[in-house]
């Protein structure tokens, strides 16, 4: 993948064509690791610095930092209120699928079975205590044959 | 059946879905324990303070997550392959059903002493009759005597399909031009269902099975009954 310069006075080199010449993200810019152009002040500072650190007040330390870095250890650790909309969204959204749900239950699908009808569904019921489903831990074994109701 | 809402296995009816429902809970539970700890862990990782740039291996650590995980999978895989091996043992079935799909419904043939023969359809919703089961009642069951191994041929005269019953623990496919061959013993009396799983046409849902299970006298009376009516 690399492309060879075989015309150029300085001999067959090889060109990589990959990311580091192209100067994209993940590049290590020569930005990230020197120091930004110093005005007056921050230059004599920065000339104060090679002294004793001793000497610098408070004010000028902080300055010495803002030089080097965008954010304090603090800002950079602080969260944001942006949960708070991501949420919001997720609750607006879930809420507008269940009302699309509610008007197709009313508008678009037909009746269920009659087997859905509570005393249908009482019957199935009873028939299936009567046949013994699931007598060993399931359905029937809940259900106290003596008494005819549920196990407590 | 599964009651409404059920999640978990039927409860068995053979013994082969025993030993199934006891490997099932010895597996889920060596599941839940590695997803609670690789949830700790992932959970500990992101919400650390704690950085090192500079970790390059570390050998121990290593050697744990591979032997570990090895000897894991061992402790699956030995239950896991008694119960094959325990599936194909040679029996000595009292009795050999014949039990062949179609498009779609299924026929089941009793040809051990007699010629017993019959479909096997499901009952059409709006003919159920009261406290019948929505698509699982058919008009004939296959019944057997309990506590005898049977021996199942299973096949199909047109495309695939496939004969389950979960409460036995038996699923085998049915293959036309083919003849596949499954064994169940009934442990309890019970009505066992179970539905077609292999993608068949239109009305794969609608054709479901239909074990009966019943003392060795009754089946004997329900055969006579069978031949009588044919």
């Amino acid at each position: 993948m690399l492309a060879t310069r075989a015309l150029s006075l300085i001999g067959k080199r090889a060109i990589s064509t990959s990311v580091c010449v192209r100067g994209g993200h993940g590049v290590a810019k020569v930005e990230d690791y020197t120091l930004p152009d110093l005005s007056a002040d921050q230059k004599s500072l920065k000339e104060k610095e090679k002294g004793s650190w001793a000497a610098l007040s408070n004010e000028e330390k902080i300055a010495l930092y803002r030089i080097s870095f965008k954010q304090s250890f603090a800002e950079m650790n602080q969260g944001s209120s942006e949960w708070k909309s991501v949420v919001g969204g997720i609750f607006f959204f879930v809420g507008f699928t269940g009302l699309v749900v509610l008007w197709q239950r009313k508008y678009v699908y037909g009746p269920v079975p009659h087997t859905f009808d509570p005393e249908y569904k009482e019957k199935e019921l009873q028939r299936m205590l009567d046949m013994r489903i699931n007598p060993v831990e399931g359905f029937s074994a809940k259900w106290d044959y003596e008494n005819k109701q549920w196990k407590k | 059946m599964a009651h409404p809402t059920q999640l978990g296995f039927q409860d068995a009816a053979s013994p082969v879905m025993e030993e199934l429902l006891h490997f099932h809970d010895h597996a889920l539970m060596i599941v839940f324990m590695i997803s609670t700890l690789v949830l700790y862990i992932i959970v500990a990782m992101v919400t650390t303070k704690l950085t090192n740039k500079y970790i390059l291996d570390s050998q121990e650590i290593e050697i744990i997550w591979t032997v570990l995980p090895a000897l894991i999978l061992i402790l699956i895989a030995l239950p896991s392959l008694r119960i094959l091996y325990l599936m194909d043992e040679i029996n000595d079935p009292h009795l050999t059903i014949k039990a062949i799909g179609h498009q779609w419904y299924w026929s089941y043939e009793y040809t051990d002493y007699e010629e017993l023969g019959f479909d096997s359809y499901m009952i059409p919703t709006q003919d159920l009759a009261s406290g019948q089961f929505r698509l699982l009642d058919t008009d004939h069951r296959m019944v057997v005597p309990i506590e005898s191994p049977i021996r199942m041929l299973i096949s199909a005269e047109d495309v695939l399909h496939s004969w389950a019953v979960p409460s036995l623990g038996v699923k085998m496919d049915a293959v036309p031009g083919r003849l596949n061959q499954a064994a169940f013993i009934a442990s309890r009396p019970g009505v066992f269902y179970g539905q077609c799983s292999e993608i068949c046409g239109a009305n794969h849902s609608f054709m479901p099975i239909v074990v009966e299970a019943v003392p060795l006298e009754h089946f004997e009376k329900w055969s006579s009954l069978m031949l009588e009516d044919a």
